[in-house]
């Protein structure tokens, strides 16, 4: 495996999204006809890494070598013609095409104006010779299932004559049996010559899988190493590393103040299952969990976003069960969801008109507003929570992340809730916003209100929650105290560990 | 440079509208008189009506096509309710008929999740056959002769040598201006078109705020039928075509109101109707043949709407 020919080669790469810095200096090579496993919490670099090698997004610095020739991809479509093919997360294909159209599209054979079938066909028979898939070429995509799916992409991949196939959590949607068939299609893609670059949450399909892994934290690289000299426990120690001397401060605390929020075996198919715990009043516990394991569903729940199957939510020992985010607004509980441009505000309206967006009824006097009255409710909002603007009026969305999120925070703090919810409150603001944010927090702990705090970024979960409850798979895994083992914690994410352990 | 851009994008047609009025004052001696002015004025009156309501259902990302096909039914049932009830139960009946049948649209597209480009598509097929229904097949007409004659002396005598018909549109503007500009409702439409999934989980009950911009079409579409049984004294199954709803539309869009729903203002789709007024009785004045006046008038709107997207591109980034 050695003795292969390096197909990727990056040297000292860098990328940076604003002040925040998702790669830095990045250096590793991918042996050819090999499967190379790239791994790291979410947010270490991982994806943003694969996105440079593949020219959906271009280095800042630092060069990547394509089978020895120096190359900076300015497009997907630059990379897809240098032998680079990335798939992602969620299925491209035409739906209503068949399989060798979906496979063929953008170089369909073509005779005059209409499609050369015959040639289609023997392009597709070679396909089929390299990586031994049986689908019926004449199948709609939208009939077979998403591991088949997931095979028309990757045949389309190698159709264009890709050398590096990068693969962005394949298995996630993915059920048993689908996982079983998807690594059968790897394998056989690198006996067929490509090489595969995986990135995946499941430690277990690295191991099985893989040739050697890369492991990211914090945008830096680790190590790289031969898998067969890693196990679940080494790989996670090297993603958590050695940020385990942050400073937790916080005491288990609270424990003598009354129960504000309390949900009783809380199940939604499929995303939540029997799901119960207790906030207390001054309290901050973080849903710590893998994007997709259900802490948001969790969430939006609790907040009568969504509907529940079965459960009970109590605030300050009342049944309340929301149907609706305005019946939980008027028992106490608010929610900052978790995208904050796609769910929070309302970027072409005004500041002012953001601020007050779930309290102006109560600013209105007989259904009419006075403009003056939400302009004044609105500069008080903003005093509170330090936004930064020239004109209360300007518009939402021409403020940055930092200052979008306050503004949410801002609406939670007229809503004055008895239970507040911040789902990824932190997701791609800067350092001091993000300071600022955790100081509002416990702002709003020490008043008395009971916080649940979501967050994929487990240092800062861990600097500022009182309590941590892991989510796998619907689940809560395990419960953290402090002070907190960061270890136990990132393998409970993994589904290791105590059945809520203290 | 972006704020200048924005501005154009902004207060375009009112530079297009001003432009309009200064070259047709200088071009037609007869342009700037008080009997054209009005009789622009009474040409628009419907399309006042709709244009408003057009833009409330547009700010909150919807559309209404029933509203010509709710404003025929209506003024069919307005002058059966007056030969059944007497006159003023019988207007009113007609303005609550469109609001009835605004709320059934409404209550069906938002309880099915169905576009609304579709729902109400269908209805106003629906309701042009109720209006068939309504009128037996045909006419009806006011059976008492004083009443015909005082409802329609309400909508065509003159105060301020403007028609009455003409002051009741314009007042019912007025008032969905208020509504949009200074209500909570008003609130809501804004941030229902503008994010709808902020909006719900900012507690605002977003179906119901769809469904009272669907109530609001058809009161505005009753009111149309009250104005058309007034002026005419009867109710016929061709009182108003699509031509008025599509016409709505399109000045909506041309005075600036974004398609994609969360902004605008009442006042822009009144300008586009005016626009559109504007140009067609100046190609009058000018004596250009009328059989050209559609098709100019359906590049203008071209124009306007491409020219409103280069601009968003612009000052996107």
């Amino acid at each position: 495996m050695t003795a292969s020919p390096l197909v990727l080669e990056a040297r000292n790469v860098v990328k940076s999204f604003g002040a925040t810095r998702a790669v830095r200096d990045v250096s590793l090579s991918i042996p050819g006809q090999s499967v190379f496993g790239l791994v790291g919490e979410n947010g270490a670099g991982k994806s943003t890494l694969a996105k440079v090698f593949a020219g959906v997004h271009s280095a800042d610095s630092g060069e990547i070598v394509l089978a020895g020739e120096v190359v900076s991809f300015k497009s997907p479509h630059e990379g897809i013609r240098g032998g680079v093919s990335m798939m992602a997360q969620e299925i491209m294909l035409v739906p209503d095409a068949t399989v060798e159209e979906n496979i063929l599209l953008g170089s369909i054979p073509r005779r005059g104006i209409f499609p050369n079938r015959r040639a289609m066909r023997r392009r597709y028979q070679e396909l089929v010779a390299l990586t031994q898939f049986d689908l019926d070429p004449q199948a709609k995509v939208s009939s077979l299932r998403i591991a088949d799916q997931q095979k028309v992409e990757i045949m389309r991949a190698l159709s264009q004559d890709a050398r590096l196939i990068i693969m962005d959590e394949p298995s996630a949607a993915l059920t048993a049996d689908e996982v079983v068939r998807l690594h059968e299609s790897i394998r056989k893609i690198v006996d067929g010559g490509a090489t595969v670059l995986l990135i995946s949450h499941f430690l277990e399909e690295v191991l099985s899988l893989t040739d050697q892994v890369a492991i990211m934290r914090d945008g830096e690289l680790v190590r790289v190493s031969d898998t067969k000299s890693e196990t679940v426990d080494s790989l996670v120690s090297g993603m958590v590393g050695r940020s385990l001397e942050t400073d937790y401060a916080h005491v288990a605390r609270a424990a003598d103040r009354p129960v504000r929020l309390s949900v009783h075996g809380l199940t939604r198919a499929p995303a939540v299952t029997d799901v119960s715990f207790d906030v207390r009043a001054g309290e901050i516990v973080g849903l710590a969990g893998l994007i997709g394991s259900g802490r948001t569903e969790i969430a939006r729940c609790i907040f009568g976003a969504d509907r529940l199957n079965s459960g009970e939510i109590l605030v300050d020992g009342q049944a309340v069960t929301p149907r609706s985010p305005k019946a939980a607004i008027s028992r106490g509980i608010f929610m900052v969801p978790e995208s904050r441009k796609e769910q929070g505000l309302v970027l072409g309206s005004t500041i002012a008109d953001n601020l007050t967006l779930a309290s102006i009824t109560e600013l209105a006097r007989g259904g009419i507003t006075s403009s003056r009255r939400v302009r004044d409710t609105a500069r008080r909002l903003a005093e509170k929570v330090d936004l930064r603007f020239t004109s209360i009026a300007q518009s939402a969305g021409s403020l940055s992340g930092g200052n979008q999120q306050k503004i949410l925070f801002g609406r939670a703090v007229e809503v004055d809730p008895v239970v507040l919810i911040v789902d990824e409150p932190t997701r791609g603001v800067d350092i001091a916003a993000k300071r600022g944010i955790h100081g509002t927090l416990q702002q709003m702990a020490d008043q008395g209100l009971a916080v649940v705090f979501i967050s994929s970024e487990i240092d800062e979960v861990l600097g500022v929650c009182n309590r941590v409850l892991v989510v796998h798979r619907g689940r809560i895994q395990a419960e953290f105290e402090p002070p907190y083992n960061q270890e136990a914690v990132l393998a409970a994410f993994f589904g290791k560990g105590g059945a809520r352990s203290a | 440079m972006h704020a200048v851009l924005e501005r154009v994008r902004s207060y375009g047609i009112v530079g297009v509208f001003a432009i309009l009025f200064i070259t047709l004052s200088i071009a037609s001696p007869s342009f700037l008189s008080f009997q054209n002015a009005a009789n622009i004025l009474d040409q628009s009156t419907i399309l006042f009506i709709f244009a408003a309501t057009t833009t409330v259902a547009v700010i909150a990302g919807i559309f209404d096509l029933s509203i010509a096909a709710v404003a025929t039914a209506s003024a069919i049932m307005t002058v059966n309710a007056i030969n059944w009830f007497g006159m003023f139960p019988g207007v009113l009946t007609g303005l609550l008929f469109g609001a009835l049948l605004g709320l059934i649209t409404g209550l069906a597209i938002t309880a099915t999740n169905v576009n609304s480009f579709i729902g109400t598509l269908a209805a106003s097929f629906t309701y042009r056959g109720l209006g068939l229904v309504l009128a037996a097949g045909g006419l009806v007409t006011i059976a008492d002769k004083d009443v015909a004659v005082s409802l329609n002396s309400v909508m065509e005598d003159k105060i301020l040598g403007i028609k009455g018909a003409v002051w009741i549109s314009l007042a019912f503007v007025i008032l969905v201006g208020l509504l949009l500009s200074k209500t909570v409702f008003g609130k809501w439409v804004y941030a229902v078109g503008g994010n709808r999934e902020a909006a719900y989980l900012a507690g605002i009950r977003t179906q119901r705020v769809l469904v009272g911009c669907y109530v609001l079409s058809g009161i505005g579409a009753g009111l149309a039928g009250v104005i058309y049984a007034g002026r005419y004294g009867t109710g016929a199954t061709n009182a108003y075509n699509d031509t008025f709803v599509f016409t709505a539309i399109a000045a909506v869009v041309v005075g600036g109101v974004s398609i994609f729903g969360g902004s605008g203002a009442v006042w822009r789709g009144i300008m586009g109707i005016l626009t559109f007024a504007l140009i067609s009785n100046g190609l009058n004045l000018l004596g250009v043949d009328t059989t050209y006046q559609l098709t100019i008038l359906g590049l203008l709107i071209f124009i306007a709407v491409a020219a409103d997207q280069a601009f968003r591109r612009t000052t996107r980034t």
